[in-house]
């Protein structure tokens, strides 16, 4: 069930395209990533289905309707340059952005009083945030995304600037609040937790939206063209084979990547008809950081040749 | 347009706002430091008179002695702030006096030398010899008895009753009395114009402070980036209308602090305010000047808010924001020359001009009495700038407080008016 769309959205500024025809959409109860290097275009695709930025073209839905002010106050958003009021107290500010999205009350307070406990910081609560570390800030600024019960999760490069510690507590309650069927986005160039963490991703490169759809199977995909062989014999008949896209010698292994998925039978009979001693014949699973570097090195490949 | 939103946002603001330090010294000290300013001059005043010895010099021996029995009478003798010593002498002998006295003159320990030849008879015409003869202090409080004793002195000979002479000596006495339709012709004292002086002086303060202050916050928000956080819980448009509403808000209520003891002394006779003081004023004048000043918070916060947008760094902003302070003191400084002459054409065409409107059209009420129909022209004129700025303004506001990087130029921020968003 597709329940957030982003349909060809498009963001110039000036003579830079920013974002350029990107389209994906989230299954509701997953944990989406949106992958790119610095720069790539995932802070304005953001701000986009935010509505901070107006698009030049296309445009976000959510449960089929059109994303508005409605759709906003459903989300809890952290960009990625966090910022709060320095003068106001902690429980102050958590009651100020609960408000704006439309929710007050006891409950609120006892809510933001309960988050405050689990993040180590219920002694804080009338502190002034600019007394607070920039770690206890930003766990403040968690908060203030969570307290009025989103549906949506837009998180702009959650880990930046976190330690291990608050990285791990990140972690457990992004876990947490898939459990309860919240649908979760965020934004990161650091492929270990996204592989760990996501249920589906797109990678954005230069503004354009490269690879999009559920991890595994995007990972079955690209682990499918790529093989691991230990043999015995003389395989230099592959070299000038049409179906195969590169052979890299590793001395003990070799590993092969074809062309399409359907190659890899006909690679394993040709080894056989071949008299070729197979040992090891093994479809290799594939790191996201590789598939990461292999879609958005090869187009930057591509446009240097293109130039 | 208003929704939880943006009251989230008002209530936000008035409280920042209402309990910061800044807003209670000010709300408290401004009439102190203003009353303050009176008080200094006065003790100035006090200061630099002190003792002025005056050597007043006549030829003729009878002058000297009817000037001698005029000046003790006069006030300045009497609490000592003038000395004069009178003598009589002949102009050979003042000239020796005169050489004798040069180092006096100069070291200050006399203030001055006025020599009254017999020629003073017949061409009223007498020296005065000082450091500074510019003086106009000492002068003014001299001449008067100088030229009543001539005038005497002069008539005497030609056998003129006293009592003429005593009139032919006295000086213009002249009463003011205000015109107003439908109310009684009443002797007017410089009441109104103290309460315009106030009025505009309070108005400028307050709509450069409010002002000032959104724009410091809207900068603020800007570059603690936490404008973002903001926007993608409200429009832009919500986040300018709170900011304003709630500056406007707060600046109401302090002018509401700042009027209260106007009224009370208006409208009660529990402070006796000397004749030529009072003042009259409505609480429909109180109320209209309220609102004047609450359309003049929209349009002035409003345009400081979009300069403050523009900029990321405060410095910026204070040279990015010239072209709205001379919209507010532009008419300040016309308020200023109505103040010699309230029927001044400029002033009267700035009551009714967009901007200067706001500022100028109170002053102009407390000092004469203005056709209802003005009033109206002027708070329509209010009503349709405010409703004429706000879609350039928050267009502007909108592209600009999500503009990070280096400073625009006017030419960029024009061209983001065209900009989608």
């Amino acid at each position: 069930m597709v329940a957030l769309e982003v349909k060809n959205i498009s963001k110039s500024f000036g003579n830079l395209k920013a974002v350029d025809n990107a389209s994906f959409s989230v299954p509701k109860g997953s944990i989406f990533g949106l992958l790119g290097r610095n720069g790539a275009g995932k802070t304005t695709t953001i701000r986009m289905m935010m509505n901070i930025y107006m698009p030049d073209s296309g445009e976000v839905f959510y449960e089929g309707i059109k994303a508005g002010p409605d759709f906003n106050s459903k989300v809890g958003y952290l960009p990625e340059e966090r910022g709060l009021y320095k003068k106001m107290k902690v429980l102050e500010t958590l009651l100020f952005f609960a408000e704006i999205k439309g929710k007050k009350g006891k409950n609120v307070t006892r809510l933001a009083k309960e988050y405050l406990k689990k993040f180590d910081l219920a002694d804080r609560m009338n502190s002034k945030i600019e007394t607070l570390s920039k770690g206890n800030q930003q766990k403040v600024q968690f908060i203030s995304t969570l307290l009025h019960d989103p549906e949506v999760l837009i998180l702009d490069e959650l880990f930046s600037g976190l330690d291990p510690i608050n990285t791990n507590i990140m972690k457990n309650v992004i876990l947490e609040l898939k459990e309860k069927g919240k649908i979760i986005l965020f934004s990161t160039h650091v492929m270990s937790f996204a592989e760990k963490m996501c249920d589906h991703i797109a990678i954005i490169d230069s503004g354009e939206i490269k690879l999009n759809g559920s991890l595994a199977e995007i990972k079955a995909q690209h682990s499918q063209r790529n093989i691991s062989l230990n043999y015995k014999g003389d395989i230099s008949f592959l070299k000038n084979n049409p179906m195969i896209e590169t052979i890299a010698d590793y001395g003990n292994s070799v590993g092969i990547r074809v062309k399409e998925e359907k190659n890899i039978q006909e690679l394993l009979k040709l080894l056989i008809e071949n008299n070729i001693e197979v040992k090891k014949f093994d479809a290799n699973d594939i790191s996201l950081e590789e598939i990461f570097i292999n879609t958005v090195g090869s187009e930057t490949a591509e446009e240097v040749k293109n130039d | 347009m208003i929704n939880y939103r943006v009251i989230a946002l008002i209530k936000r603001e008035l409280r920042e706002k209402l309990l910061s330090k800044a807003f209670i010294l000010m709300t408290v000290l401004l009439p102190v430091f203003m009353f303050g300013i009176f008080g200094v001059q006065a003790f100035i005043m006090s200061f630099d008179s002190e003792k002025s010895v005056v050597e007043i010099i006549t030829e003729s021996p009878t002058i000297s002695e009817k000037l001698s029995n005029i000046i003790d009478e006069s006030s300045f003798v009497q609490d000592s702030t003038i000395i004069p010593r009178i003598h009589f002498m002949g102009k050979i002998k003042f000239d020796d006096f005169f050489k004798k006295s040069e180092k006096d003159l100069l070291s200050e320990n006399i203030a001055g030398i006025i020599y009254i030849p017999n020629t003073a008879l017949e061409d009223k015409k007498i020296e005065y010899y000082s450091k500074t003869p510019k003086n106009r202090r000492l002068l003014n409080r001299i001449d008067n008895p100088i030229n009543r004793v001539l005038v005497d002195e002069y008539f005497r000979a030609k056998n003129i009753p006293v009592a003429e002479l005593e009139y032919a000596s006295m000086s213009v006495d002249i009463s003011s009395y205000k015109i107003s339709e439908g109310e009684d012709i009443k002797e007017e004292g410089y009441g109104g114009l103290v309460l315009s002086y106030l009025l505009s002086f309070l108005l400028y303060i307050s709509l450069l402070m409010m002002g000032s202050m959104v724009m410091q916050s809207v900068i603020q928000e800007k570059s603690n980036r936490i404008v973002e956080v903001l926007l993608s819980s409200v429009t832009s448009k919500e986040l300018m209308i709170g900011k304003i509403l709630g500056a406007a808000i707060t600046g109401v209520f302090q002018m509401a602090i700042w009027l209260a003891p106007v009224i009370v002394v208006a409208s009660t006779s529990w402070f006796m305010l000397p004749e030529n003081l009072v003042f009259d004023i409505t609480f429909l004048q109180v109320a209209y000047l309220l609102f004047n000043f609450f359309l003049g918070l929209l349009i002035f916060v409003g345009l400081f808010a979009t300069v403050g947008s523009i900029f990321e760094d405060p410095q910026d902003a204070q040279s990015g924001m010239w072209p709205v302070m001379m919209l507010i003191m532009i008419p300040f400084f016309i308020t200023m020359s109505m103040m010699e002459n309230p029927t001044n054409p400029v002033a009267n065409i700035a009551s009714m001009f967009p901007f200067a409107a706001i500022i100028v059209m109170p002053a102009k009420m407390a000092m004469v009495d203005v056709p209802l129909w003005q009033v109206i022209v002027s708070t329509l004129v209010n009503i349709l700038t405010v409703f004429a700025i706000f879609p350039v303004a928050g267009k502007i506001y909108r592209v600009g407080i999500m503009m990070t990087g280096k400073k625009p130029s006017w030419m960029e921020v024009i061209k983001w008016l065209k900009y989608k968003y």
